[in-house]
């Protein structure tokens, strides 16, 4: 749990998402589920009632519901850079689970780790950066051209 | 003959040594010689460095103010004042602005700095002027303070 030890990234927009177009940066939602166990119980009533709503919504997202004897229901989404990231979804509530997948729609698929600042520029100095010579006056004079009475 | 008492001399240890230990030992690969790799000298060592990064969030923000009030004092210099002199008079116009601020101005914005250093001593120097003078003469701009509601 040190700065060191645990990884951590600066703040930053995948390719300045919204600065154009707006690109949805959630490219696959898989449901997995059981057909029978009470675990899935949210689950399914919102697979009955919400899903098609939600695919509607994201035209950019793949929306995959894959019924499987399983423990424990999941919710995997995969990011366009990659990034994969499992919810469990164990007893929760229809809404719950539709809150949930809003949350993971507006993420883009960045890690979520410490980030260092919470803000950052491309252009911090407008001015022109501090350096040792910029408040000291010019030790040689305006450059001027070569008068013709040396010659 | 049959040994019956051998088996009540086996002992079942926990089956999970290993991912006891490694969940200290992940904290600590980043150190320093044994410390990394062996496992009792890892605690110690892992238990320090979180009591360290505990305390060090309070000093944290300690020596990231005295960073700031190092840089402006620096800048400040510069152009011929002094920090205190600097800051109390900045106050005194009423300019809100906090050391990060200024620093990051001083550093980035060295004009910007230039001109927050001028008007802290116009203010300065109106100070005097109300001091020492007789009150006959109308006192300075920058000393009318504007009181927004």
């Amino acid at each position: 749990m040190t700065s060191r030890g645990t990884p951590s990234r600066f703040l930053q927009s995948v390719l300045l998402n919204g600065v154009g177009r707006y690109v949805c940066q959630l490219k696959r939602v898989s449901i997995i589920f059981s057909k029978n166990a009470q675990s899935s119980l949210g689950v399914r009533e919102f697979i009955e009632e919400g899903v098609v709503d939600y695919a509607k919504k994201n035209p950019a997202t793949v929306v995959y519901v894959s019924p499987q004897s399983c423990r424990i229901p999941k919710i995997v989404a995969e990011y366009l850079n990659g990034n994969v990231r499992e919810e469990i979804v164990t007893s929760k509530t229809s809404q719950q689970i539709s809150e949930l997948l809003t949350k993971m729609t507006n993420q883009s698929g960045l890690d979520i780790i410490r980030i260092r600042k919470p803000f950052h520029t491309e252009n911090p100095s407008i001015q022109g950066q501090w350096h040792p010579f910029t408040n000291r006056p010019p030790s040689i004079g305006p450059i001027r051209p070569q008068t013709q009475d040396a010659k | 003959m049959v040994f019956l008492t051998l088996s009540c001399w086996i002992r079942n240890r926990g089956p999970d040594r290993y991912w006891k230990v490694q969940e200290v030992l992940k904290h600590a690969r980043h150190f320093r010689g044994r410390k990394s790799r062996c496992y009792s000298l890892a605690v110690r060592a892992v238990r320090r460095a979180f009591v360290y990064a505990t305390k060090s969030r309070r000093l944290k923000q300690r020596n990231m103010r005295t960073l700031w009030i190092t840089r402006i004092a620096a800048a400040s210099r510069e152009h011929g004042m002094k920090y205190p002199a600097l800051m109390h008079n900045l106050t005194k116009s009423s300019v809100q602005l906090n050391r990060r601020v200024i620093c990051d101005l001083a550093v980035t914005e060295p004009r910007s700095f230039l001109s927050l250093a001028k008007l802290a001593q116009a203010r300065q120097q109106e100070g005097f002027r109300a001091a020492l003078g007789d009150g006959k003469e109308p006192p300075g701009v920058f000393s009318r303070v504007v009181l927004l509601h």
